[in-house]
């Protein structure tokens, strides 16, 4: 679905990113991807969403390079995005940025979506005026429109409850297997991480220090000793 | 989740249960239709020439602060250079038909399309940039032409500061100059495209390219990660504002019969910014109606000799007691009324 191969990010002389390569599998995967702040999760995010350009490197995505395609055509072919920081349309409704971008997307089960996220009694409100919590969902919903085949999220449980965190989690990882599409999520929280996801990749210093499963991860040496320390 | 709420939404989101609604817009339509009528015959029989005149410049006023407040209120982009299209377009109008002896109408459409591609072209340029810059840039583009009419090397064209008088045989639309120059004739067309121009912004406003344009200006990082392009519908509005601008200026100059540097110049870009902030800038009506309050204000700041000092002072009180504009002012108003009442019906 998605391989990052040999990918490079420099500010200045700073390399957030450096040769990190991983491969993204398909249909109903939920990847986690975790490390210490300033690891570059965020960054890698953005460079296979297309809002940062690489310095070296490439995405490439359902066996094609993208790494020059623009973030619209990415969305338009299927990868699709939330942020740590909610990005929704404060002065809009609900039901109008939700319509606005199914119309464009051509989805039709926009109902789907308002029944998924449970946004239903919010529809009129505008999205300023709800709960961050239910922002999140909207924001969330955002990404979901137009039934994407690959979802990347960061950090959707920022702001929210380790129980909140981990309820989110569990709805994703449904959402992701009955939708057949694969996820990427960054996150700090990683009991959630841990608990939720099939496929877990750790980022240190801008590089790829571990890919595997939950379990392997949480017993890798160089992991523990880079990040979970305890935690694990 | 919430079954009952989604069964209520198609595709498009709307509501399926609207019928009270389309009797409302019946009501709005006729009740619109009798307001023009009346606005376009009534003041022709009731009011003098000279408060005509004033009048029709108002509704000019009015339009090119629509075509201001529409770019300002959708796409929070501020020009400030209208006056270039506006005084260019009269301009394009008189050399086509003085220089190389087009027909008028030929010569209409010549200068409209002419403007239309340059508003294109300019567009293309400064949509991309940050609100600021683009203002600049409008700005300074705005400036250029106004200075470029000045050339010697163009006065056999444009006349220097003397300016061009705008002569025309024949019709245009079934009219002639002396038609367009009578203020009681020039009265009900000028109402009619105030009107025209009014309900395009206002259509625009509310179809789902206006939605796209505020979803943009709201957050178009967001509307890129959903698959939009942000840069076409921005040229589209330019171009549409443009065009709004280019029709008053053709209009403009077939009312007056002469162009000058003057109808180029920073002031007009100006007054059409104020007037559409002392209509305000959120609706269709408020920019027009804020054109006409503006030129009747400097007519009876004039009589007293202090046109601008009482321009400044009124500018500075309307928009901090009426920050949405007087027409944005009365909806609100409007609009909190209709909350308490509904409110009071509810606890009582």
């Amino acid at each position: 679905m998605l391989e990052i191969a040999n990918l490079s990010v420099s500010y200045g002389r700073v390399r957030a990113l450096d040769g990190v390569e991983i491969a993204i599998k398909g249909a109903g995967a939920l990847h986690g991807i975790i490390g210490p702040n300033g690891a570059g999760k965020s960054t890698l995010l953005d460079v296979v969403t297309g809002r940062r350009s690489p310095s070296g490197g490439a995405v490439r995505y359902r066996g094609k390079d993208v790494t020059r395609k623009s973030v619209a055509w990415r969305r338009r072919h299927g990868m699709a995005r939330s942020f740590q920081r909610t990005s929704i349309f404060q002065d809009l409704t609900v039901r109008e940025q939700l319509t606005l971008i199914a119309r464009h997307l051509g989805d039709d089960r926009l109902g789907d979506v308002i029944e998924v996220m449970n946004l239903g009694d919010c529809l009129d409100e505008k999205a300023g005026r709800i709960a961050y919590g239910v922002q999140r969902r909207v924001d969330v919903a955002l990404a979901l429109i137009g039934r994407p085949e690959l979802l990347l999220m960061d950090e959707p449980g920022a702001g929210l409850s380790a129980e909140e965190t981990l309820n989110l989690f569990l709805h994703l990882r449904d959402l992701v297997r009955d939708r057949g599409m694969a996820a990427v999520v960054v996150e700090h929280d990683v009991d959630a991480v841990f608990a939720c996801c099939d496929v877990v990749t750790v980022l240190d210093l801008g590089r790829h220090l571990a890919t595997g499963a939950p379990a392997e991860i949480r017993a890798d040496a160089r992991v523990i000793a880079a990040y979970l320390g305890s935690a694990a | 989740m919430s079954g009952g709420t989604t069964t209520r939404v198609d595709a498009r989101g709307g509501s399926l249960f609207a019928g009270s609604a389309s009797v409302r817009a019946l009501v709005y339509v006729a009740l619109a239709a009798l307001l023009f009528g009346f606005g376009a015959i009534a003041p022709t029989h009731l009011a003098s020439e000279f408060v005509l005149r004033i009048g029709a410049g108002g509704l000019l006023l009015g339009m090119l602060a629509l075509s201001v407040a529409f770019l300002m209120s959708q796409a929070g982009l501020v020009v400030l250079g209208a006056a270039s299209v506006y005084g260019g377009v009269g301009y394009l109008f008189a050399i086509a038909m003085s220089k190389w002896d087009l027909s008028p109408t030929a010569a209409l459409l010549f200068a409209f399309c002419t403007v239309i591609a340059y508003a294109a072209v300019l567009g293309a340029l400064i949509v991309r940039t940050n609100p600021l810059a683009f203002m600049m840039l409008t700005l300074a583009a705005g400036e250029m032409i106004s200075h470029s009419v000045m050339l010697e090397g163009l006065r056999d064209y444009t006349s220097g500061a003397d300016g061009l008088v705008v002569t025309f045989k024949g019709a245009v639309f079934g009219m002639t100059a002396a038609d367009f120059a009578n203020a009681t004739q020039f009265w009900p067309i000028a109402w009619s495209a105030a009107w025209i121009l009014g309900f395009a912004a206002f259509a625009v406003r509310r179809s789902r390219f206006g939605a796209i344009l505020r979803a943009i200006q709201e957050n178009e990082e967001r509307m890129r990660f959903s698959g939009f392009g942000t840069y076409l519908p921005r040229l589209a509005a330019f171009v549409f504002v443009n065009a709004i601008a280019d029709v008053c200026g053709l209009l403009h100059v077939l009312n007056s019969g002469f162009v000058s540097p003057e109808s180029l110049g920073l002031s007009v870009s100006t007054n059409a910014l104020v007037a559409a902030l002392v209509g305000g800038v959120a609706n269709s009506t408020g920019p027009i109606a804020g054109g006409v309050l503006f030129a009747f204000a400097q007519d009876q700041f004039g009589a007293h000799g202090f046109t601008q000092l009482l321009t400044g002072l009124a500018v500075v009180v309307f928009i901090v007691l009426l920050p949405r504009g007087v027409i944005g002012g009365l909806i609100e108003g409007a609009r909190r009324r209709s909350v308490l009442s509904s409110k009071r019906r509810r606890t009582a």
